[in-house]
Parts: structure tokens; C-alpha cells; sequence
């Protein structure tokens, strides 16, 4: 009887430690960023803010990340001697060669999500949705989803979001509560056109 | 412990609820949802750069203002651009999806053209005297049209012919009451934009013998017999009693009293479904002209081109007399039937169209050349029939053409022996030389005078999303409106008057365009005739029997269906070319049992 009660138990901690430690790790596919680029140094040394490099064209649309173009206004020339910088010079602005930028808060396919009214009209920061990206030293390795093709940011950090919690990711429900919170309409056409 | 069956048994069943209790499984359940999202044969929209490109629709004079949202250059989505003061952000169905238009598959693909230009060049050297070179333009009033006419003057016995266009403005914003004869006001006439925006200021007097659209949204319908448009123009001119009017037309006396008053108290306009319509005559018996009706200055040209063959309508041309036609038919443009164009062909004619599609003149041509369609190449648009003011609007590629294609213009340039040269830019500069009028901006909403703006500057903004516009002026009278006119010949012996089932566009026709809108079921077949049930009745018809339709110019088998929302007196039709050319400009028909 007790043996009985022990093989249950050891079959549902087996499965307990699987799903809550193992499952995490196989279940995402993990990529390095093509340069390592510091936000932190950027924000610091140079003084840039976020508008500086991510920015909106005239017209209203959203830059995203920058291309080659526009890091190569003041890396033409190498400034600084550390590795990160030689190997970004002679891999990408010599050769004038688009950094390949694996972006974590990539919407899927069947989303439209514009900044321009985000930022402009409902005067959010950038942290309320990214974090503090902005500020980190270096580039985490971009961390992906092999079934559902989504980065870990769309989904959340914790791999425990089960529906329950709604908050911290870039999911629909993460969307659907902050317009709840704010008194905002929405309605499925307004993102997915 | 040992390991027995029934432990075995325990032991999954632990695991199997203990993996209930981590996010294992309730995330592969949302997982593979999203997995299905992205199996094969699923649409993946484009992705990369996304930016705002403007340019102007070609597809008919109106020309509105296009804001296109591209993804890696690629054109996604169309839109209008709202600080526009003509289109005023609007855009027609046709011009919100017309970046698919070069993905059409029935789009013309490849041509003889090395074949064409020999023969076109051998007839031209060779042909007798008195025969002469011609270019039909659909779409007269753009640079190429100017293109045509310096052409056609450089070469001995060249004509350009073109469809009648208005020598006219309607100024609707000047405008109190509209008396429309079937012009569909709201349904592609003129600019859309700038009708909707005057309409809250104008009453609407639709006068047809079916309630189209335009007069389902008019504010008065006089659902006049078919074929009596002139006796309720004649009453509004004060030339026929009301009385006599309303016995001719069978609407009640005192909507046709009423329509009469409310023109006559001023700031009226009439307007036609065909802009050369006699009816538009009424204007000048109501004392529109200079008022609503105006005289509109052309753009300004390079002085090196004011050497250019006059208009010729194509039934000024001598019969048998064309040894060369050149047609283009590269946009959708006002239809000239081709038993108008056969008897002025010389027997040997050599005959070339510039087109998209392997309908239209294509079954009439020798020689077929693939055309480039909108948003493939750069065109200025004319001025439509509601913009007072001269505009020009260039309409910039905003993508490269999808196959070989040959540049009507350039073509028929060459074989004049024209200097080589971009017409657009050489026109953009005589423009900017004046100093007239503004150059308005669509990125930020800018107007600027042009004496303000640097030539190079100006072109920039043209391609990159901007027009010209010139001022304002002092209005003045257009000519050729004469009072009392002469009403078309009625034809007793065709009862029936013709009606479109479809409107194209105040007689544009492009083939590709009508199979874009018939991909409907609900859209009406070619070879269907729909009557009423009285007319049916009359002629011995019976829904879904094999007819014959009758006209003045020919006759078509088709299938009748017997419709009691169609009045008596009418027959309906599908419209496009093949019906434009069976029917004419004034349609009556005969509808008999097969």
C-alpha cells in the first residue's frame, strides 16, 4: 500500500521537476544577437535616447531597429579599441552589411500594432512595453518558440503564463488588459487588419 | 519498494497528474493553436521596411491622391491623402485595390514588338498620298496626349484623334442644385472625394428612368419614361408647359413645378451621364456658365511644343484614309466603337494597340503590344470634369513593371523622330518657369508658391508626393453651349431604351477592370438582357428563353430574365466595350424572342 503510494509520488515529482525545470529549457531554441551592441554604453557615453536611433519618419511610420545607415554615422571609423566594436566594423559597416537584428517584441503576422499611436496619441514609454532594455549592458541571446514561431518576449519571461497571469509579455490578453485599465476601446479589427 | 504491475500503473498515473500541475501541456495546447496559424499554403503578409510612398491613381481622370503603405518597397495597402483639396482623403473601390492590377491574370504578357515597329515604319514610308497616320487616344488632356499631338505634327498627314472630351468644369462647390440626366453623381463621377465633400451643400436632382444608386441617394428622383430626358429639359428652359412635360414623361406636375422653381432660383447646374450631352446646353438657359459651369486654363506646356496636331473627333477623319492606327488603350479611357474607327481604315491598314489586355481593340489589331498598367510607370493625370483650377499631378511608379512592356508615348516618339527626352520633367519645368499657382506637399500638408520653390525642388516634390495647382483666377464662360439644341433622332421602331446594369465610370471601359468587378456572381452576365415583365410579356419572352437584342448598330443573341424592379420600357444590359459598341451613344433597342 505505502509502496503504491510512493511510486505515485515519485512518478508526479518526475513529472513535476520535467515540466517546471526541463520543459523550459528544451522548449526554446536559443540565437545570438549578430553584434554585441550596449545599450547602456550608448545611453551613457553618448548620450543617445531611445527617439535618437528608434525612431518616427516623417510620415508617421515607425523606424523599428536602425538600419546599417544610421549606425554609420558615427561608426565609420571604429570608436574604441574592444572586440565587439573591430568585429562590427570589419562584419557589417566595411563590407556595408545589414545587421541580421533577431527583434524580441516582433508581432506575429496576423497582428498590426503601430507605435505612432502608441507613443505619440497614448504617451506610453518605451519601458511599459520593453522593459529596461534601454539600459542593459549587453544583448540577451534572442530566445525562440520552434512550434509557435514567437519569441519568449511575445509569450512572457516566466514560462509559467498559463492564461492565469496577464501580465509582463506582449501577448493579446497582455494588449486587451492595459486598453481595460485605460478606459481604451478595442475591438479585433483594430490589430488584426 | 518492489516493482510490481499495479506500481508501474501508479507511477504514471503520479506523472500523468503531476504534468497537469506545471505549464507543460497547457502550453503545447496554445503552441500547436499557433502552429496551425503558420502551416503551408497559409498567406504570409511581406515583411521589412515599412514606408508611406505617394503617387495618384491613374485609372480614371479623377487622378485622387495616393498614399501607399509599402512593406520593403513592395506597395500593401492604398489610401488617400486627406490634406488633398480635390480628393479630400477618398479613394473608389477600384483605386483602393488597383496595386493589384498588374498582378491581374488575364494581363497581356508579351507582343511582337520588333515585328510591329517594322511594320509600322514600312507602312508609314510607304503609304499613298492622302493617307495618313493616326493616333487614338483614350485618355486625351495628359502629357503623352501632347506627346500624340507633336508627333502626329511631325509627321506628314498625321491626326490625332481622341474621344469628345468637355471643354467645361462643373464648379460644384458654387453649385445650390444639381439637376443630374443619369450622371452618377455618386458613383465615380468626376472626383469622389470632392463630390462628397460639396454635397452637403447642393440639392440633388436625379433625373433617370431606373433608381440607380446615385438616385437612391438623390434628394429628388423624377423616374421619368425612358428616352424623355429632353421634354424635362425643355420644361426646366421654359420651352414646353410643365403640363406637357409631365403627359411626355409621366412624372406628376408638381415634382417637375417644383424641380423647375428650384432651378430657377440660381447657383444651378446640369450635368449629363455623357458630358457632351445636348442637355448640358440647359446651363446657359439657367445662367450657369461662368457661375457653375467654367472655362478651366490649360496647364502650361514648353513653348518647343505648341507645334501639335489639333483633335480630330474620328468621325472627321476621311474614309478609308488611316494606312497607320496607333491605339492607346493603355488606360482606361472613353470607348470609340470600332464601326465608327473600320470605315476610315485604309484597305492595307496597319493596325497597333497599346494595351494591358487581350480584349478590347487587341481582337481588332494586327499588332498587340503589352502595355504597362497602374502603378507600373510614370503619367501625369488630366483634370477632371469637376476641377476647376488646371492641376499637374504626376503618378509616380510604385512598382517596376511586371513584364516586357512598351511605353505607348516612347513608341510613338520614336517613329516620329522626336528628340529623345522626359516629357513629364520638360512639362514639370514649363510649369515652374511661370510662377503660377502653388505646389502643395502631402507628407506634411504644405502649400507653398511655386515662386517659392526651386525647379528641381519642385520636380522632387511631384514624384515624391505632391501636385500643382494653379490659382484660382477669374471665372469665365466655357463656349459651345447654344440654346435651342437639337435632340438626338428617335428611333420609334426601338421601343427599349438601353440601360448599364453596371455603371463604368461615365464611359470609361477597360476590360480588365470589368473582369476585376464581374468575378461576382451578382454581377451580370455579358449575354444577358433583363426586361420587365410587361415588355417580356409584349415580345413573347419568357424568363431564362433565348432573345435577340436589336439595336441601330447591330444585334447580339442573349438570354432574357424578366425582372419586375426593371420599368417598362427599359432594358437593362451588362455594360463594357462589347455593349458600348452594340448600342452607341443614345442606346435604344429592340428585344425579340430568338
Amino acid at each position: 500500500m505505502i509502496g503504491g503510494k510512493i511510486a505515485f509520488a515519485s512518478g508526479m515529482l518526475v513529472a513535476l521537476a520535467c515540466g517546471w525545470l526541463a520543459f523550459p529549457r528544451i522548449l526554446y531554441q536559443t540565437r545570438p544577437q549578430p553584434v554585441d551592441f550596449s545599450h547602456k554604453v550608448h545611453a551613457d557615453k553618448a548620450g543617445a535616447k531611445c527617439e535618437d536611433c528608434h525612431s518616427f519618419r516623417d510620415d508617421g511610420t515607425y523606424a523599428g531597429i536602425p538600419t546599417l545607415d544610421k549606425c554609420s554615422g558615427c561608426h565609420a571609423a571604429a570608436m574604441g579599441t574592444t572586440a565587439a566594436e573591430k568585429s562590427f566594423i570589419d562584419q557589417y559597416v566595411t563590407p556595408n552589411r545589414e545587421p541580421q537584428w533577431l527583434s524580441y517584441a516582433r508581432q506575429p503576422e496576423n497582428v498590426y500594432f503601430s507605435h505612432v499611436s502608441h507613443v505619440k496619441l497614448g504617451r506610453l514609454t518605451c519601458e511599459q512595453c520593453h522593459g529596461g532594455e534601454g539600459s542593459t549592458g549587453g544583448l540577451r541571446p534572442y530566445q525562440l518558440d520552434p512550434i509557435s514561431g514567437y519569441s519568449r518576449d511575445i509569450w512572457g519571461r516566466p514560462v509559467n503564463r498559463t492564461g492565469l497571469r496577464t501580465e509582463g509579455g506582449m501577448k493579446m490578453d497582455d494588449c486587451v488588459n492595459c486598453h481595460r485599465r485605460q478606459g481604451l476601446e478595442y475591438s479585433c479589427l483594430g490589430c488584426h487588419k | 519498494m518492489t516493482t510490481t504491475r499495479r506500481n508501474l500503473f501508479k507511477f504514471a498515473g503520479g506523472g500523468a497528474a503531476g504534468a497537469l500541475l506545471t505549464p507543460a501541456p497547457w502550453r503545447l495546447i496554445t503552441d500547436t493553436a499557433l502552429w496551425s496559424e503558420n502551416w503551408p499554403g497559409i498567406p504570409r503578409p511581406a515583411r521589412g521596411e515599412i514606408r508611406a510612398r505617394f503617387t495618384h491613381c491613374t485609372l480614371c481622370p479623377a487622378g485622387c491622391a495616393v498614399r501607399a503603405r509599402c512593406v520593403n518597397g513592395q506597395p500593401v495597402s492604398l489610401a488617400g491623402v486627406k490634406p488633398h483639396p480635390i480628393s479630400n482623403g477618398a479613394l473608389c473601390p477600384w483605386g483602393i485595390a488597383g496595386h493589384h492590377l498588374p498582378y491581374h491574370p488575364e494581363r497581356l504578357r508579351k507582343g511582337p514588338v520588333q515585328e510591329a515597329t517594322a511594320a509600322v515604319a514600312r507602312a508609314i514610308s510607304q503609304r499613298g498620298a492622302g493617307e495618313c497616320v493616326a493616333v487614338l487616344d483614350l485618355r486625351p488632356g495628359r502629357t503623352a496626349s501632347l506627346t500624340y499631338r507633336r508627333a502626329m505634327a511631325s509627321i506628314e498627314n498625321g491626326i490625332y484623334l481622341a474621344p469628345r472630351q468637355p471643354a467645361y468644369a462643373v464648379d460644384l462647390a458654387a453649385a445650390r442644385t444639381v439637376v443630374s440626366f443619369g450622371a452618377p453623381l455618386f458613383d465615380g463621377w468626376g472626383t469622389p472625394g470632392n463630390v462628397f465633400a460639396a454635397r452637403d451643400h447642393f440639392r440633388l436632382i436625379q433625373v433617370e428612368p431606373v433608381e440607380t444608386r446615385t438616385g437612391a441617394l438623390s434628394d429628388v428622383w423624377l423616374p421619368i419614361r425612358p428616352g424623355t430626358e429632353a421634354a424635362i429639359a425643355s420644361a426646366l428652359a421654359g420651352d414646353m408647359t410643365i403640363a406637357e412635360a409631365a403627359r411626355a414623361t409621366g412624372v406628376e406636375e408638381e415634382a417637375i413645378g417644383a424641380v423647375k422653381e428650384a432651378a430657377d432660383r440660381g447657383s444651378t447646374v446640369v450635368v449629363a451621364s455623357d458630358p457632351g450631352s445636348p442637355l448640358m446646353s440647359l446651363n446657359a438657359k439657367l445662367g450657369a456658365l461662368k457661375h457653375t459651369v467654367v472655362a478651366r486654363r490649360e496647364s502650361p506646356v514648353p513653348d518647343a511644343w505648341k507645334k501639335a496636331a489639333p483633335v480630330t473627333e474620328i468621325a472627321a477623319a476621311a474614309d478609308g484614309a488611316i494606312r497607320v492606327l496607333l491605339i492607346d488603350e493603355s488606360l482606361p479611357g472613353g470607348y470609340v466603337p470600332w464601326r465608327e474607327i473600320e470605315p476610315k481604315l485604309a484597305a492595307n491598314a496597319v493596325v497597333a494597340v497599346f494595351t494591358s489586355t487581350s480584349q478590347g481593340y487587341a481582337r481588332r489589331a494586327q499588332y498587340v503590344l503589352p502595355a504597362p498598367v497602374y502603378p507600373e510607370v510614370a503619367e501625369d493625370v488630366g483634370p477632371a470634369i469637376d476641377t476647376v483650377a488646371a492641376v499637374f499631378r504626376v503618378a509616380a511608379p510604385l512598382v517596376a513593371p511586371l513584364v516586357p512592356v512598351v511605353n505607348p508615348a516612347g513608341f510613338v516618339a520614336q517613329i516620329a523622330g522626336l528628340p529623345p527626352g522626359d516629357p513629364l520633367r520638360e512639362r514639370a519645368d514649363a510649369i515652374h518657369q511661370t510662377g503660377r499657382g502653388t505646389l502643395l506637399s502631402y507628407a506634411d500638408g504644405k502649400s507653398t508658391p511655386v515662386k517659392e520653390v526651386a525647379a528641381d525642388d519642385f520636380w522632387k516634390t511631384l514624384n515624391q508626393g505632391g501636385c500643382w495647382m494653379d490659382d484660382a483666377g477669374k471665372k469665365s464662360a466655357p463656349s459651345g453651349f447654344g440654346w435651342p439644341v437639337t435632340w438626338p433622332t428617335r428611333h420609334d421602331d426601338l421601343p427599349l431604351a438601353v440601360v448599364a446594369a453596371e455603371f463604368n465610370r461615365g464611359g470609361l471601359a477597360s476590360p480588365l477592370m470589368s473582369k476585376l468587378e464581374r468575378e461576382s456572381n451578382l454581377r451580370m452576365a455579358a449575354n444577358h438582357v433583363v426586361l420587365s415583365p410587361a415588355d417580356a410579356h409584349a415580345s413573347g419572352i419568357e424568363n431564362g428563353s433565348p432573345c435577340l437584342l436589336e439595336t441601330a448598330c447591330g444585334r447580339m443573341n442573349a438570354a432574357a430574365t424578366i425582372d419586375p424592379g426593371v420599368p417598362a420600357g427599359v432594358v437593362e444590359v451588362a455594360g463594357g466595350p462589347r455593349m458600348a459598341e452594340l448600342c452607341g451613344a443614345n442606346p435604344r433597342a429592340r428585344v425579340v424572342r430568338a
